[in-house]
């Protein structure tokens, strides 16, 4: 009671000197380089291309009707199927190894952490393109199985749908262990102990009281692996055979070939409006706090 | 009794061998790439296209006559330097954000969620046009600052996560006995922080130091990254040097692990001598 | 705590320190004796950027682009001015001309200006040969493996035969599959027109049925590994793989081959023209330019004199020594405006087929 009466004879100022010197640095640095950009997207997707590829600063809805064709849907239909295929495939594979590292004592579980990572700081496309060596034509399975009899002909490992997923696994799958091995790691041992004495077998105590509890570290991992592998472009590059459109490399093309910066933007927002709405959603649904404070 | 007590034993037992074997698949999943990239830094074939053949050649030409490693250099310095500046910023300001309550908090906690969300090259040219309208030259700098601009979301979400589930009365004890807000928070808070902010790090400096989309539309002259060199040795073949270089690297990280583990071990030792002196 | 104050001290160290390097790096660009580069990586000679540094006293810096289109992003964004000479090709001139990104070049003051091919001077985008200097041409060509190839290739319709099915690896980009289909079509490969581009896109569906592998970075890969028997490829990279497969042949096709031409450009602002200037100059001297094309880059020069200096090697060299009639039968990626829309709905249509 005295401390908000005391809050309330403070000048703004002062009142507020704690959030301002808290919330403040990481406040500026939004603004001026995430929501000031941000603006500039959002007004460029209102106008169109002139002859030579620059902006045509008249207002124009053109591009938002535009992506709405069957085609550009298309598109965006499959990078979607293909970003929560990797996802999910992170989730089963991730949660699993961060739940046996957060059962180490917290010593060997920062180095198993950080062997996780470490691939990491190598180069991404030096390890895709270990898989096109290990695929080739010529490359070592190929060769084991002509030699071993296996096969007569050199099989086609490269350039599907598969391969996409297993360099997008690659790229993401640090970024799912992390948050999932943050949250486990906080998990209350003994309520797992005590959901155990009241009688609930192993797969009932992870289902009601695990999963639950390391929600955050789950939504974590869907925040950090569906999002980024639903924009990422160089790696179905790298491992599709050029033949595998993703609304990542739609955005880029605008940007770069076609020189179509607002229709390019237009997508951009489009997709950001998408992932916000799919968290929108989930965090109603699951009705989590931290995340539900964004709307 | 006895009895059941040890089938639950045995249950763990197996649930555990069980546990590790996936962990281990897992792991071999993660270092399959790393392990043909170390091989393959042995080729004989400049481009890379094929196995052709053993040789050491790539190594000494990476000791003796590379210019890769400068960009390693320029790399290095600007993920240090980003993941320092994000994890400051994107600490405090997680505190900030979950603790106090402010005007335009809202809008600040959306727009964490834009770099993570925006595809990187709508980013990078959204920046570029940022920097050529305010006038500022490209370079190191405006790459640090593009970093730090996609890195403090990650941040800020580990951190935020670790502040929700953080004991408040910890640090009202604090204050209680007399401590001020600050030296609470430094003494107090943010010791408890530590696995957070480890984390964070780790984040940033994975962001920072593999970044190439964003890197290539924010540099200028003489500020070449290493990522943004090898994408543009692609159009020529990705020599083995490159794979001999990330080797080395890998080869440095897991050494210091190493070495890491041993003067832990040593200071563990120690300190076991003094804990009163921690607080 | 005595090393977490350290460690902060120390952090806090590194930054004032990485600042300060930071802004000393940037006050150095105002010095008269640098020239910053924009262009593809591993496409200059060491020894010929070495010697003009050391005739001139001029520092070269150079940062790498990994594709026109980006460089051209960065110019038009306004960020050329970092820049002296950037890389584009010559499909994106008349854009960057149009849009007043760039310097004129003083090719009064450069005595060498004579040595670049006639061809080469007062083209249609730039008649007055005012903004752009070429280095190096690209063909793309026709490749194929005489051993494994399963049919003669006559024209780019042979390619939709078929028989080639798995068997094609090929560049990619719109500006180059579209106007080999126009070209295959009988209609001019820069056509701005809707229904020969929409007949084009029915074309490349075909090809695209062939297709194994479609790069514009690494498309000769599988030709080296054997993956693939024809190759649609840059004559650049024609020569990497014929440095593991020497069988390789060039198919002599009755259709015209595309040329593409890397130029040199002066960015509107940049700071060291006259350096950049000086720069062209000297690599437009037939000496330095033999010298540099000896030394690993074997690509087509639009310098004849340089050209004779250079050894057999060089002149013989099968992804050089074209027959005339090949070489001679050429199209340019010409500027197509706003029918580059019309070219994109379609490529994207191509591609998200299964």
């Amino acid at each position: 009671m005295e401390d908000t009466i005391k809050t309330k004879r403070m000048s703004w100022g002062r009142r507020n000197a704690p959030a301002i010197a808290t919330a403040g640095p990481v406040s500026f640095w939004m603004i001026v380089f995430v929501l000031l950009p941000m603006i500039y997207v959002v007004v460029i997707s209102f106008m169109s291309r002139n002859v030579y590829g620059g902006i045509d600063f008249t207002f124009t809805l053109a591009n938002y009707k535009e992506m709405m064709e069957p085609l550009y849907l298309k598109v965006i239909w499959k990078s979607f199927k293909l970003a929560v295929l990797t996802t999910v495939i992170c989730l089963l594979l991730g949660y699993p190894l961060a739940y046996y590292i957060a059962g180490k004592p917290s010593a060997t579980a920062a180095k198993l952490i950080m062997l996780v990572m470490i691939p990491y700081w190598t180069n991404s496309l030096v390890r895709l393109y270990s898989y096109n060596l290990l695929g080739a034509t010529n490359g070592p399975i190929n060769n084991f199985l002509l030699k071993i009899g296996a096969i007569e002909a050199p099989l086609d490992l490269l350039y599907s749908d598969g391969i996409v997923i297993v360099g997008l696994l690659t790229a993401m799958l640090p970024f799912s262990v992390l948050p999932l091995y943050t949250s486990i790691e906080k998990l209350d041992k003994s309520l797992l102990e005590a959901s155990k004495d009241l009688g609930a077998n192993a797969f009932t105590t992870f289902r009601k009281v695990t999963i639950p509890l390391t929600m955050p570290g789950i939504v974590g991992c869907i925040l950090l692996v569906f999002i980024p592998s639903l924009g990422m472009y160089y790696v179905p590059e790298a491992l599709g055979g050029g033949k595998v459109m993703l609304i990542g490399s739609l955005i880029r093309n605008q940007f770069l070939v076609t020189k179509n910066w607002p229709f390019g933007a237009s997508l951009a927002i489009l997709m950001i409006l998408m992932t916000l709405i799919m968290m929108w959603i989930y965090t109603r649904v699951a009705s989590l706090d931290d995340l539900e404070e964004v709307f | 009794m006895k009895d059941r007590v040890g089938r639950i034993e045995r249950k763990k037992r197996s649930f555990n061998l069980k546990m590790t074997i996936f962990s281990l698949i897992v792991f071999a999943f993660i270092y399959l790439p790393i392990i043909v990239m170390i091989v393959f830094s042995f080729n004989d074939q400049k481009r890379n296209y094929y196995w052709k053949g053993f040789t050491f050649k790539w190594y000494e030409k990476l000791f003796t006559d590379s210019d890769l490693i400068q960009y390693l250099w320029i790399s290095l310095a600007i993920a240090v330097l980003a993941t320092i500046i994000s994890v400051i910023i994107g600490t405090i300001g997680a505190f900030g954000l979950v603790r106090f309550e402010f005007k335009i908090k809202k809008l600040i906690n959306g727009a964490l969620y834009i770099p993570v969300v925006i595809p990187e090259v709508v980013l990078g040219i959204a920046l570029l046009m940022l920097y050529e309208t305010a006038n500022m030259p490209l370079g190191m700098a405006a790459i640090v600052m593009a970093h730090v601009t996609f890195c403090i979301p990650f941040v800020v979400i580990i951190m935020r996560g670790r502040l929700a589930g953080m004991d408040q009365s910890i640090e009202e004890a604090s204050m209680d006995l007399g401590a001020n807000r600050l030296t609470t928070f430094m003494r107090v808070t943010l010791p408890m922080l530590v696995p957070g902010i480890l984390s964070s790090c780790f984040m940033s400096f994975t962001l920072s130091i593999d970044d190439v989309i964003i890197s290539n539309f924010v540099a200028g002259p003489k500020s070449t990254t290493l990522p943004v060199k090898i994408l543009s040795l692609v159009k020529v073949g990705l020599s083995p040097e490159v794979n001999a270089l990330a080797t080395v690297m890998i080869a440095v990280l897991i050494l210091g692990l190493l070495l890491n583990s041993l003067t832990q071990a040593i200071l563990k030792k120690r300190a076991e001598n003094n804990v009163k002196s921690y607080f | 705590m005595k090393i977490k104050k350290a460690l902060v001290i120390m952090l806090a160290f590194v930054t004032v320190m990485s600042f300060t390097a930071c802004g000393g790096g940037s006050s150095d660009t105002e010095d008269a004796g640098e020239l910053n580069i924009y262009m593809w990586s591993e496409y200059m000679s060491e020894d010929f950027v070495d010697k003009f540094e050391e005739e001139t006293g001029i520092t070269v810096n150079f940062s790498y682009m990994n594709s026109s289109e980006e460089a051209v992003a960065k110019i038009t964004a306004g960020g050329g001015d970092e820049y002296d000479l950037v890389m584009p090709c010559d499909a994106d001139m008349t854009s960057l001309i149009e849009g007043g990104y760039l310097e004129e070049i003083d090719t009064s003051s450069m005595e060498n200006f004579q040595y670049l091919d006639d061809a080469y001077k007062g083209r249609s985008f730039d008649p007055d040969t005012k903004y752009a200097i070429p280095y190096f041409m690209n063909y793309i060509y026709v490749v194929y493996n005489p051993e494994t190839c399963p049919k003669e290739i006559t024209s780019y319709n042979d390619l939709l035969d078929p028989a080639f099915e798995g068997q094609i690896t090929s560049v990619d980009g719109i500006r180059n599959l579209f106007p080999m289909a126009l070209e295959a079509l009988g209609y001019d490969p820069n056509s701005t027109n809707d229904a020969e581009i929409e007949e084009a896109y029915g074309w490349l569906q075909k090809y695209m049925k062939n297709v194994k592998y479609l790069n514009s970075d690494d498309a000769e890969k599988e030709l080296v590994s054997g993956g693939c028997s024809v190759g649609f490829v840059f004559d650049g990279m024609f020569g990497r793989a014929l440095e593991d497969n020497p069988d390789l042949e060039v198919a002599n096709l009755t259709d015209a081959v595309q040329l593409g031409v890397d130029e040199f450009v002066i960015p509107k602002g940049a700071k060291n023209k006259a350096n950049a200037e000086a720069f062209l100059n000297f690599m437009l001297d037939p000496e330095n330019m033999a010298a540099n094309i000896m030394d690993g880059h074997a690509y087509t020069c639009p310098n004849s004199a340089a050209v004779e200096l250079c050894d057999d090697s060089y002149k013989l060299a099968k992804n050089i020594d074209i027959p005339k009639e090949i070489k001679e039968n050429y199209f340019l990626q010409l500027d197509v405006g706003d029918a580059m829309k019309t070219y994109d709905k379609f490529y994207t249509r191509l591609k998200s087929e299964e």
